[in-house]
């Protein structure tokens, strides 16, 4: 149990890492408020099931299964996140702070309501089932072990390209477009180009881990893609401190350790179940309130800096 | 075409029902100057108190609503004073953020004691009036009387009291207002009171035209956002307007696309919106 319990949370927290350190790059080094996290994930999990599921048959209402290889899915995945983001990124980027933040939201909110009641895409409120993924067995893996492998790959590779990306040169340009814009601009640099730029390029990694979780779950459904999602992963970051890649992979971890544990304790009643997912959201909601009121990891790294 | 003037009919009411939603959420936002996602909690506090004592004590429906609003009134204050007022100095983003974290706290409480299902209040069943054809019942007449009423008190309170012109001055110049003499305390614990209680009003009148669970709030938010936006977080008139902007868009869109969109079109009105006026409707260069 306590084995299951550490490879679900390397699985999930691996995955759900990718996101907070693709949000990461863009409000702590961007400054973008994106409010609209989960539409980016649905958006790769779509892609994925939508490029591997065989053509429509029977009750499915869907329009297009190209039954591709997993491979060909998990980079869709990638390309649909990135042109979502390009979609959204490139009219509302010119907002700023808290009206980024709503109409990222907005964004994320259409999409949802698309996916629930465009019923071609993929089966509406259904959703699809049965997602095609790669059998970890063929290879005489372990499956969740196998995933869970997979999620800290992709989570040590988004962390390691951000990482090199933003200790280049270019990596204090972002800086500097993010801390005074007029500065960067006055030295000719083009900072709306750098913040989209910035903005589909985080999208990428999330549109992947989009892809993993459809591999995960073999089931992607709009119910799985609510504002929830994004609510979760910026409780996660700012758990972690801000502005670190450890710090966003060590929150996300702690959080989805917590509620991993909650999960596994067993409940007589479907009522004591019920109570205890609502206790688990209001320490989650008090952790965040006071995380973000005393702000420890900031104190922390002065006292260690100074 | 009697059925699409129904749906206008609708949409106006829905109209009203937002406009209730959103004023207390617009005027925080003006006042303490950032956007509090937990205001949609609010509305779910004040129908569940309100449910609470009508159907588990057995009140009449009038007392019941007195506390239902009584509460959250105070709830939100005390949200307020606890929560916001020590994080002031982070700035909007971090309050904006830690409201999710009380919208979650808010949310877990009520599903803990609450629980799953559908619930409604002991009142009389709706009575329905025609008028030219047109259908409105006596519960959707109170939601447009009461949305003028508060609406019109709103503005005659922040245009001619003491307190309501000590918080107009606050919102546009805080550091002037506090050099003038006007206690700043006074004016924010006005300001928690007012808005929570037009959110307890709004959730009254959410427990009596719509059947009530315990995600209901959450789903509020979403069209709240959408009037807020579109109003350009600006003045009560800006509001008013894009409520029934909002309400009457929503609705007669039924009469073309299926009803799921909804929330589609409250959005994609707010994305055009944005896209060519990023200020809003009313909004000015200053609703930073």
């Amino acid at each position: 149990m306590i084995q299951s319990l550490i490879l679900s949370t390397l699985m999930f927290g691996a995955m759900f890492s990718v996101l907070t350190v693709s949000l990461n790059l863009q409000y702590a080094r961007g400054g973008m408020i994106n409010f609209g996290t989960v539409a980016y994930f649905a958006a790769g999990a779509y892609a994925y099931a939508i490029f591997t599921q065989e053509p429509p048959s029977g009750l499915d209402q869907y329009a297009f299964g190209f039954d591709l290889p997993w491979w060909a899915g998990f980079l869709a995945a990638g390309v649909a996140a990135m042109a979502f983001a390009l979609l959204t990124g490139w009219p509302t980027l010119r907002l700023r702070g808290e009206y980024l933040a709503l109409t990222t939201f907005a964004f994320a909110e259409v999409l949802h309501s698309v996916l629930l009641n465009e019923r071609r895409i993929g089966n509406g409120s259904v959703g699809m089932a049965n997602v095609e993924r790669p059998d970890p067995a063929a290879l005489g893996l372990d499956d969740t072990l196998a995933y869970a492998a997979a999620a800290c790959l992709l989570m040590l590779a988004t962390a390691w390209l951000f990482r090199r990306l933003l200790a280049s040169p270019y990596g204090r340009l972002v800086d500097a477009t993010r801390d005074d814009e007029t500065a960067a601009e006055s030295v000719g640099k083009d900072t709306a180009r750098v913040r989209l730029q910035i903005f589909v390029i985080s999208a990428i990694p999330i549109g992947f881990a989009g892809a993993l979780y459809a591999m995960i779950t073999t089931l992607v459904a709009p119910a799985l893609f609510t504002a929830e999602v994004t609510f979760f992963v910026w409780i996660a970051l700012a758990l972690g401190g801000e502005r670190t890649i450890t710090g966003a992979i060590l929150g996300t971890m702690a959080l989805v350790f917590f509620q991993e544990l909650v999960r596994i304790i067993p409940f007589e009643t479907v009522r004591g179940a019920q109570v205890a997912a609502s206790v688990e959201e209001v320490i989650t909601g008090i952790l965040f309130i006071l995380v973000l009121r005393w702000q420890p990891w900031a104190r922390l790294a002065r006292r260690a800096g100074a | 075409m009697t059925l699409f003037f129904q749906f206008v009919l609708t949409g106006l009411v829905t109209g009203c029902f937002l406009i209730l939603a959103t004023i207390g959420f617009s005027f925080t936002r003006r006042v303490e100057g950032f956007l509090n996602i937990a205001h949609a909690e609010l509305l779910g506090v004040s129908a569940f108190a309100t449910w609470g004592c009508n159907k588990l004590l057995g009140w009449h429906i009038l007392p019941s609503a007195a506390v239902g609003i009584l509460v959250t009134a105070f709830a939100g204050l005390a949200i307020g004073r606890i929560v916001y007022d020590p994080i002031r100095k982070h700035g909007p983003s971090v309050m904006l953020i830690t409201s999710v974290g009380v919208a979650y706290v808010i949310g877990g409480t009520i599903d803990a004691l609450i629980g799953t299902g559908i619930r409604t209040l002991d009142i009389p069943l709706a009575t329905s009036y025609r008028f030219w054809g047109l259908r409105i019942t006596d519960y959707q007449m109170m939601v447009v009387a009461l949305a003028i009423l508060a609406a019109g008190s709103l503005a005659l309170f922040l245009n001619h009291t003491r307190t309501g012109l000590a918080i107009r001055a606050m919102s546009a110049n805080p550091e002037l207002a506090a050099s003038r003499g006007i206690d700043v305390q006074k004016t924010s614990r006005a300001t928690w009171l007012i808005s929570s209680g037009l959110a307890g009003l709004a959730g009254v009148m959410l427990g009596v035209i719509a059947t009530l669970s315990t995600d209901i709030a959450f789903h509020q938010i979403l069209q709240i956002l959408a009037v807020a936006i579109l109003a350009g977080l600006g003045s009560l008139y800006a509001v008013i307007l894009s409520g029934l902007i909002v309400g009457v868009a929503m609705d007669v869109s039924v009469f073309w696309i299926p009803a799921g969109y909804r929330p589609l079109v409250a959005f994609a009105v707010v994305i055009l919106v944005l896209l060519f006026r990023p200020q809003g409707i009313a909004g000015s260069a200053s609703g930073k």
